[in-house]
């Protein structure tokens, strides 16, 4: 979101809504590639300013078609991958922790730089254990 | 393992148990069932006068063609050779009067009259087997319909009375007998109950020490191992298992619920209390194999309800009277033996448990305060249960009952009993007096409720309704204890606090058949909660939580271990379930060695300990050396838990005395730079 704020204020002209939602697309396709969806909001079809009623509406239509007493057993890790998102992101302590720390990965990542799901995953450094004290 | 298998297995067991008494004069399980079977199919003629009164709902089964496949000749059943004989031939035996009774069913009757219910056949039945009541419920098309039994009781005292050779459950109540049971012989000894209380515990657990005031014998030695329970049939004591009389009391059930559907049911779905450990499950699961039930859900009685309130607030959207809004509830169900909490978040159809919790303290042990104030000699005068003991027992606990029952609606009661042998008890108990006595218990609920909301990380104000259910939440002072830490003016009024549990598994039942309702009243998730921490034992004897309580159904967690010797190359997982810091304190569910760990300095060696619970809350442990890895390192061990069958508490003590630490393994540091 904000890599669009500037291009959204240098567009002028009706044409520039087609010309601004086209760069959304872009923002958000760019995030994940690689295999499967990069961020816990992607898990859930959300973007990443999304409301805490956003959240759960979205966990519980995705809970109905995912969990297991509908979607039979093999769809079990669907759903945990589904309500981890869902634990993260619905308490706002964790939620903030992670939209600091994917910030912090998406800067410091270099351009094409490391695989998808070493940024996404693994804990992050920290700025205290950054440090050499 | 299959139910089959278990049959099998079960068959083997009180075979090798009991054979040298069962041949010589006590029949086995097996001809006790028979002879239950025998009895419900002839009873199914009897009784067909009562069901007579409302023919809309259940036409009369036409005798004529019942009587035929229902009327075994008596000698086929009891003369076929006893299951010690040969176990194989005992299981199938039993298969053969299976069908025998279940031929009720048979498709020739599936007239068009009876639609809304024969057009679900293979629909799970709801079963709330409780402490002290029990009651069933099914979908019939539309809606959840409990069935009532030959007395027109949808409530069924949960007991087996044992009489010469015959057997009889409280579902019936003895009603084909010359004369029903009333509540004096159901506390003669007798009659086994509670066995809710009992299944699966040890004669260490206090729940079981404290049963030991029942009429009936409960014997402990106090080494962990199974209690001796009793019933008095003939002036004797006769060895039963509180599993042998549960599958007792369900097959009658089950003999009721195919009466009233006309054809056999395999499926249920039953309710069960929070604070039941994994291995009490197994054991109803056994019950229910036994009497060749499937148990599709064992579901917590909290949620069940949660259940029913998520397809109450289904329906006022529907009807354009609900928000849509999220609501949240928080369930106290407090029963005769069991008490417990939930708080689910419904909104959609969607009821999310965000936290359980529970614990053993229920109307039994409000009881037995009572008769203790109201005869102090209690346990002096009632160590020995001798016949005339029993009986004056018997009579108090009558009178307490009533006594408890009336104070829920009077400020006082007076009790008068003549005891015998020169015991009277004549006081007045004012309900200000009751409350004293019992105040233990209602901290322990205070406590449960106060778990409950901080697990869910929500206060007082965030709930919006309070549902209160369970035979004791007709207590005042449990509604106000309840009600003021919600702070609350007056609890949710949609729902029959006896019915509410049963009703929820069978909706339960029929969404895990697969039935599916035009008017949406069944697209309904439920997403369950793990009531207690599981965990390994490490780090020298303490619990190490690897899923923690409250963790949403379905669930994979792992952790990284470490050895704590050089050259360790074994290890010992021990899994337990529980709230305590300490293994020990922790219910044992089982173990398992891992070998060829790579020889290594301490500490250098990874293992992954990961447990998983599938959505129909089956428990699997993996265990293995993730590093080094390589061909060197032998392949993961996957074991289903619980494997442990009995003795609980002296296994854990044998493995602690005989390893020691020999083979612990501790917990691996996170590491902060992956």
């Amino acid at each position: 979101m904000m890599i669009c704020a500037p291009v959204g204020v240098s567009a002028p002209k009706p044409a520039a809504v087609g010309y601004r939602a086209r760069k959304v697309r872009c923002a958000v396709a760019a995030a994940p590639a690689g295999i499967g969806p990069a961020t816990l909001y992607d898990v859930l079809g959300l973007r990443a300013g999304a409301t805490l009623r956003e959240i759960k509406a979205a966990y519980r239509r995705l809970a109905q078609e995912r969990h297991p007493d509908v979607a039979g057993a093999p769809a079990a890790g669907d759903f945990v991958t589904l309500h981890d998102a869902y634990a993260t992101l619905s308490d706002p302590d964790r939620r903030a922790r992670y939209d600091r720390d994917s910030v912090v990965a998406m800067a410091r990542a270099p351009p094409g730089g490391p695989p998808r799901w070493y940024t996404a995953r693994r804990p992050r450094r920290t700025w205290e254990t950054d440090q050499c004290w | 393992m299959s139910p089959c298998l278990l049959q099998h297995f079960e068959a083997h067991r009180s075979h090798a148990l009991r054979a040298p008494a069962a041949s010589r004069r006590f029949p086995t399980l097996r001809e006790r069932l028979r002879l239950v079977g025998v009895r419900a199919a002839c009873r199914v003629r009897g009784t067909s006068r009562p069901l007579r009164k409302d023919p809309p709902a259940f036409p009369p089964p036409p005798s004529s063609r019942l009587n035929l496949p229902l009327l075994p000749p008596p000698t086929t059943a009891l003369s076929s050779p006893p299951a010690s004989c040969s176990k194989k031939r005992a299981s199938h035996g039993r298969g053969r009067m299976s069908e025998q009774v279940y031929i009720v069913a048979s498709d020739s009757e599936t007239t068009g009259e009876d639609k809304s219910q024969l057009s679900f056949p293979n629909v799970a039945i709801g079963i709330d087997i409780g402490t002290s009541n029990c009651s069933v419920a099914v979908w019939t098309g539309h809606q959840v319909e409990l069935l009532e039994n030959t007395r027109n009781q949808k409530g069924m005292r949960s007991y087996v009375m044992f009489k010469d050779d015959t057997l009889s459950a409280g579902v019936t109540g003895g009603a084909t007998q010359e004369h029903g049971h009333e509540e004096r012989d159901i506390l003669s000894g007798s009659a086994i109950f509670n066995m809710k209380r009992l299944i699966g515990r040890m004669d260490t657990d206090e729940v079981v020490q404290a049963s030991k005031s029942l009429p009936f014998l409960v014997q402990t030695l106090g080494i962990g191992v199974r209690p001796f329970i009793a019933a008095l049939v003939n002036n004797m004591w006769r060895y039963t298992t509180p599993e042998e009389v549960l599958s007792i009391f369900l097959l009658e059930l089950k003999t009721l619920v195919e009466m009233h559907l006309k054809h056999p049911v395999r499926n249920a779905v039953l309710t069960i209390p929070v604070a039941f450990s994994r291995f009490q499950q197994t054991r109803i699961e056994r019950a229910c194999a036994m009497v060749g039930l499937h148990v599709l859900r064992l579901m917590p009685e909290p949620t069940a309800v949660a259940l029913l309130y998520a397809q109450q607030q289904q329906q006022l959207l529907h009807d354009n009277m609900g928000s849509g809004m999220e609501k949240i509830a928080l369930i106290f169900n407090m029963g005769a033996g069991y008490c417990d909490a939930a708080v689910a978040a419904t909104a959609g159809g969607v009821s999310q448990i965000r936290a359980l919790s529970g614990s053993t303290v229920g109307g039994e042990d409000i009881l037995q305060n009572v008769m203790r104030h109201l005869l102090p000699d209690f346990d002096s005068l009632y160590v020995d249960q001798t016949m005339d003991r029993i009986k004056s027992m018997g009579l108090l606990r009558m009178a307490t009952q009533d006594a408890i029952h009336k104070l829920a609606s009077q400020q006082h009661v007076e009790i008068n009993v003549d005891l015998g042998a020169g015991h009277k008890v004549s006081k007045i108990l004012g309900r200000g007096e009751f409350e004293t006595v019992n105040q233990s218990i209602f901290e322990k609920c205070e406590g449960i409720i106060k778990q409950c909301l901080a697990d869910a990380k929500l206060g007082p104000e965030d709930i919006n309704d309070v549902i209160l259910v369970g035979g004791c939440s007709r207590i005042p002072k449990i509604r106000s204890v309840v009600l003021s830490l919600c702070k609350k003016e007056d609890s949710y009024c949609d729902m029959d606090p006896l019915e509410a549990a049963v009703s929820g598994a069978a909706l339960e039942g029929a969404i895990a058949s697969g039935v599916t309702d035009p008017s949406g009243c069944l697209d309904l998730l439920t997403i369950q909660a793990t009531p207690m921490n599981l965990g390994i034992h490490a780090d020298g004897g303490s619990f190490v939580a690897i899923i923690p309580r409250n963790t949403a159904v379905p669930a994979r967690r792992d952790m990284l271990f470490t050895t704590t010797h050089d050259n360790q190359t074994e290890a010992l997982i021990v899994v337990n379930e529980g709230e305590g810091n300490q293994a020990e304190e922790n219910h044992l569910l089982g173990y398992f060695k891992i070998t060829g760990i790579p020889a290594a300095g301490k500490g250098a060696v990874e293992i992954n300990v990961c447990m998983d619970i599938d959505a129909a809350n089956i428990l699997r442990v993996f265990a293995g050396v993730v590093k080094p890895h390589g061909q060197a390192v032998p392949p993961f061990i996957e074991v289903r838990m619980p494997t442990l069958d009995d003795g609980h508490a002296w296994c854990g003590q044998a493995l602690a005395k005989m390893y020691g630490s020999t083979l612990d393994l501790t917990v691996l540091p996170k590491k902060l730079h992956p």
